[in-house]
């Protein structure tokens, strides 16, 4: 694998999703600090909600509505996706009691990988093998060679073609086991 | 989405469901019971209430009002119970979740030392010392009871006792509290605790000056600065208690 891929492509998506992480940990950490533990309880109302509203643009996709800009969803859907996976991992706390809203947060959280992946590393990664073969191919180099020097990218861009697929069968485990969690929730909880 | 891997999903969250049913505590349960209601492990509707949580009239059932802080569940006696008298008996309403939970996970979220002292029957409210220890330090050390003269049920600090709003205490006025508040009276003050000020040299040091009414000495002196002397009406006849002190204003 060629370091250009590496650091154009990989790099900036493990610094997003090394954001994710880092702002969870300074989230987990302030509510602590400030003694607000309790509210930590709550942020997986909105974390949920955000993640509802994230759905508009897989509607929209779908043909399921016909309004709305697709790249402007998309953009939404990525960053309330985002925000509310953020909320919703706070809300976790790193706090390990049941099993079902752990795993839960486990398949919300591949899934989070999985949607990064196709932001940030699919297309542009397509794009990115596309021009260096057309580049070789302009230098002169056969099809061997060129299929030579590309190996390991093609092997990373079928990898991660295989892991976006990915995205929409864990998110129909996470809806399943988050809604298992929900419904424990309003079942034993006492709202008032 | 292929056939084979819908099926394993779908295996997969059959088995979890089932599971959910089985160990209810392992799988949806916030944390382990304390340890007095680890026989309840299993069975959450024996406090939970489908859809309103857990309600007062299930833990009554076991844990009857009159009894709470004297006997056990059991019937027995209990040997240290951890307020005396017991306090239970004296809530104005049943709200046990208010201040109990069971879960360990949930026990983190609940914020810490907020009982609703609102909970309590005003008599009950007023006797602190029968739930908590006094500090050690040495000005509580010289207090006894009647806490809210300087605290608040909200909140133990910020106090809401400001002294310098009476008495600054500078200088050599940085003393102990019975030196001035004898008998730890603290609705009264008198400046004659010490040796520097005596009745009769405070006397003719105001006569001196023509003042004749000196007996409440913070109406004029908030310090110990000769010079930070407010207002006060000095040169009035005497009309205080004779005292070289008085009644604090609150």
């Amino acid at each position: 694998m060629t370091t250009s891929l590496w650091r154009q492509h990989i790099l900036p998506f493990c610094l997003l999703l090394g954001l994710l992480a880092a702002a969870t940990l300074a989230g987990d950490y302030l509510l602590h600090r400030l003694n607000l533990v309790w509210v930590g309880r709550y942020l997986g109302i909105p974390g949920t909600v955000l993640i509802i509203i994230s759905l508009i643009y897989s509607l929209r996709k779908r043909k399921v509505i016909a309004a709305g800009n697709p790249k402007s969803l998309l953009t939404f859907h990525e960053f309330s996706a985002w925000l509310g996976s953020l909320l919703v991992l706070i809300h976790a706390g790193i706090h390990f009691n049941a099993i079902l809203p752990w795993l839960a947060t486990v398949s919300m959280s591949v899934n989070v990988v999985s949607g990064l992946v196709g932001k940030l590393l699919l297309g542009q990664s397509r794009r990115h093998v596309q021009g260096e073969r057309e580049d070789l191919q302009i230098r002169g180099f056969s099809k061997f060679e060129v299929e030579q020097a590309l190996f390991w990218d093609a092997v990373t861009l079928d990898a991660m073609t295989k892991w976006r697929k990915v995205h929409i069968p864990i998110f129909i485990v996470f809806v399943i086991l988050a809604l298992g969690h929900i419904i424990s929730i309003f079942l034993f909880w006492g709202w008032v | 989405m292929n056939n084979i891997l819908k099926t394993v999903l779908a295996v997969n969250l059959i088995v979890i469901t089932v599971l959910v049913f089985i160990y209810p505590q392992l799988m949806i349960a916030p944390g382990k019971l304390i340890p007095g209601h680890k026989q309840l492990d299993t069975d959450c509707f024996a406090c939970h209430a489908p859809f309103s949580g857990v309600t007062p009239e299930r833990c009554i059932t076991c844990h009857k009002p009159a009894d709470i802080g004297r006997l056990l569940t059991t019937g027995q006696p209990i040997a240290k119970p951890l307020t005396s008298p017991p306090f239970h008996q004296q809530l104005l309403s049943q709200d046990c979740v208010a201040c109990h939970t069971d879960h360990a996970g949930v026990i983190r979220f609940m914020q810490q030392g907020r009982f609703n002292h609102a909970l309590l029957q005003k008599a009950t409210s007023v006797q602190c010392q029968n739930c908590h220890k006094p500090p050690t330090d040495s000005l509580h050390q010289q207090i006894t009871g009647n806490c809210a003269q300087c605290h608040t049920q909200e909140k133990w600090v910020p106090t809401t006792f400001n002294h310098t709003k009476y008495f600054s205490l500078d200088g050599d006025h940085n003393t102990r509290c019975v030196t001035c508040h004898v008998r730890n009276d603290y609705s009264r003050y008198t400046c004659y605790g010490c040796h520097e000020h005596s009745p009769e040299s405070i006397r003719r040091e105001h006569i001196e000056e023509g003042i004749r009414n000196f007996d409440n000495c913070v109406a004029c002196h908030r310090s110990a600065s000769e010079h930070n002397i407010h207002g006060g009406d000095g040169k009035g006849e005497g009309e205080g208690e004779g005292e070289g002190g008085g009644e604090d204003e609150d």
